[in-house]
């Protein structure tokens, strides 16, 4: 019984025993998927995006992975289309069998992609769609890690009213964007009338494209009106054109907008201009796990091509980072395996641990979901100037008192 | 407001009008339009872009921006136009849009999807007169427009290379017997038109003193209606359409509205085709064949 031949057969018998349980477990890789623009005209968001994504798979797997298993996160690029979002979702969901999606970044794209990730049962979280109602009415399986705009917007427009004396503002949107022109036609008017401010275009209003570079009879009728301050609703690569406009023309008022104009480059584009927008984050952000993040990630940034050399780390990468970092904790706590036959248990298991979620511990504070879907998240209302931006009110997307507040 | 608008209108008229003239040169010789032209005056743009940068002058810039684009033009007639010449229209079309593309991805990873912005110091002052406030970039603009034309004219009309264009837009095979070289004068069509493309791009990138890799897709498309409504067989029709189209578009966005703006502008490029295909200075219909 004790000869080296049978010694060789019981410890070859272990070790068969030991693969068999431990396949039954676990797979040897747990894939997550992302959808972000690496090309098109948010491609410095995508790339940004993109590096963020591979740190963080790198952390993971330093750290030991997912219950053992590697973290393999497959980014694909949807150039901001709508339709190639929905394909990659597809293809993500049914040819690579993530667990769960990370993406689209806009409202335009998760509006076509999340009823696909409904038909196809899997998780998908836009990183930064805030249009009212995108993730809502393509419940269980659409989320946001974003706030919704009209719930930021009562917060920013009473700081912007007091702070600058605002009695009218001019309205300026761009129209080929689904969260700006909400923003611009919806919720801006809406905000400014409750709070006593007169709309002088409210009959007119202003807008634009994706695109254009000449805004100038625009921004002279806004000038033409004299409006204490302008509301000025667009992603920041199109804002710059309106304020670099508004500058050109001496017309120096102060800006509202939405989350779309957090950025550091629309800082440069007329530093002497007041700017309002709020943010749940934002690169000079102090305290908490925010500033380890921007001191990891800007310098991997700063590396990479195609990359401004002095790029910060996004909000946008923030909420894509903690996207996935979610989906990592919800597979190690709810015991998704990764194997092929447990897919759709373990997309079940990721989505019902994030309608659970509790104080997940977010770069901007604790994190948790509404009904609707979006995130209950701090948020904190920002101005920018002189090339910085400061926060000047702090709130919190629920009511007060909530865990994630 | 109307004179400011008016001198908006005029300064964006200025730039289609080149840039329309860019897609007429090779409209009129090869009856193609090279959808890569766009592009080229993106490309120019970052060109004079990085020379004003550097603190070189506006002249430096436009020569940059002119001999950048004229010189990647000839790149695309060479391996984009020249080997499909024989191919039926669509295909060396498809070619140039092929182009298009590849040279808004090398920008984008080049220079990033984020507008590149001028420092302040580039922005230029403005010259009061009374309700009217004139930028000097637009008078720059508007200058260097009137001029590049002017040149273009005179080139075309009044020189042996001008009549070889013109003989080669009237018949390829006469031309040839009468011993001028297709191959060449379409290579030089190719040419002048990246460099007007590119001149356009250094206009517009210092007078908005921002540039984005996609600022040629929408200017682009405003320019074909141009080169339509002034006619492509009149180098004149697209100094009279350009800041006619300019200033309709900006009238429109100041007492009409925004959101119809693309509907004027692209509605009257409609008409024109329907009502008066060779254009407002193309003379009479017959006149469709001979272009340049």
């Amino acid at each position: 019984m004790n000869s080296p031949r049978n010694k060789w057969s019981v410890l070859l018998a272990a070790a068969i025993l030991q693969i068999a349980v431990a396949g039954s477990v676990q797979a040897q890789t747990v894939a997550i998927g992302a959808i972000v623009p690496s090309s098109g005209p948010f491609a410095e968001w995508g790339r940004s995006n993109t590096v963020t994504l591979k740190m963080l798979e790198q952390e993971v797997n330093k750290a030991g992975g997912i219950n053992g298993a590697k973290l393999k996160v497959i980014i694909l690029d949807d150039a901001t289309k709508p339709a190639q979002a929905a394909s990659s979702l597809r293809k993500l969901a049914g040819d690579e069998k993530v667990i769960a999606v990370a993406g689209p970044l806009t409202s335009s794209a998760a509006e076509v992609t999340f009823p696909v990730a409904n038909e196809m049962k899997v998780v998908s979280m836009s990183q930064a769609s805030s249009k009212p109602g995108v993730a809502k009415a393509n419940r269980p399986w659409a989320f946001r890690n974003t706030i919704d705009e009209s719930i930021l917007a009562k917060s920013t427009v009473p700081y912007y009213k007091k702070t600058f004396d605002i009695k009218t503002v001019a309205i300026i949107f761009d129209a080929k964007d689904a969260t700006a022109a909400t923003v611009g036609t919806k919720i801006m008017p809406a905000m400014m009338k409750d709070n006593g401010i007169a709309i002088v275009n409210e009959t007119d209003p202003l807008s634009f494209n994706t695109g254009d570079l000449d805004v100038s009879a625009q921004v002279t009728k806004m000038k033409s009106l004299n409006p204490d301050g302008v509301v000025l609703s667009a992603d920041y690569s199109q804002a710059v054109t309106v304020l670099r406009e508004m500058k050109r023309q001496g017309f120096i008022k102060p800006v509202v907008g939405a989350t779309q104009l957090i950025s550091s480059a629309i800082l440069k584009a007329a530093p002497e201009l007041p700017i309002v927008a709020p943010a749940t984050f934002y690169a000079s952000m102090t305290g908490g796990l925010a500033a380890p993040f921007v001191a990891e990630l800007q310098p991997m940034l700063r590396k990479e091509s195609g990359l401004p050399a002095e790029i910060e780390p996004s909000m946008y990468d923030a909420n894509i980072y903690e996207i996935v970092s979610m989906y990592v904790e919800a597979a190690k706590k709810s015991g998704v395996t990764g194997k092929p036959e447990d897919l759709e248990a373990d997309r079940t298991k990721v989505r019902d641990y994030l309608v659970k979620l509790d104080n997940f511990k977010g770069l901007g504070g604790p994190i948790s979901f509404n009904d609707d879907g979006d995130a209950i998240k701090a948020f904190y209302v920002l101005q920018g100037q002189n090339g910085a931006w400061t926060t000047k009110v702090q709130g919190c997307s629920s009511v007060p008192g909530h865990p994630a507040c | 407001m109307l004179l400011q608008q008016l001198v908006n209108g005029v300064t964006l008229g200025a730039v289609y009008t080149l840039l329309a003239l860019s897609f007429s040169i090779v409209m009129g010789i090869l009856g193609i339009l090279n959808l890569a032209i766009a592009e080229l005056f993106m490309i120019g743009g970052y060109l004079g872009f990085a020379v004003i940068t550097a603190h070189l002058s506006l002249p430096v810039a436009v020569a940059a921006g002119m001999a950048g684009a004229a010189a990647i033009s000839a790149v695309i007639e060479k391996i984009g136009y020249e080997p499909l010449r024989d191919a039926p229209l669509v295909t060396p079309m498809l070619s140039t849009l092929g182009f298009s593309i590849i040279l808004q991805n090398i920008a984008t990873n080049m220079w990033g999807s984020d507008p590149l912005q001028l420092p302040d110091e580039f922005l230029g002052g403005r010259i009061a007169l009374g309700p009217v406030s004139i930028g000097e970039l637009q008078l720059i603009v508007i200058g260097v427009t009137i001029v590049l034309v002017a040149v273009m004219a005179y080139i075309v009309q009044r020189t042996s290379m001008g009549r070889a264009l013109r003989a080669v837009a009237e018949n390829r095979d006469v031309a040839r017997l009468l011993g001028v070289s297709g191959s060449r004068i379409t290579l030089t069509a190719f040419m002048m038109s990246g460099a007007l493309a590119g001149a356009a791009g250094v206009l517009i990138a210092i007078h908005y003193a921002a540039i984005t890799p996609y600022v040629g897709v929408e200017i682009g498309l405003k320019a074909i209606a141009v080169m339509v409504i002034g006619g492509t067989s009149r180098i004149w029709g697209a100094l009279l359409a350009g800041p006619l189209i300019g200033i309709a578009e900006v009238l429109t966005v100041a007492y009409g509205g925004s959101q119809i703006r693309d509907f004027v502008v692209y509605g009257f490029m409609i008409a024109i085709l329907l009502f008066r295909p060779q254009g407002l200075l193309g003379g009479s219909g017959a006149d469709q064949g001979q272009r340049v």
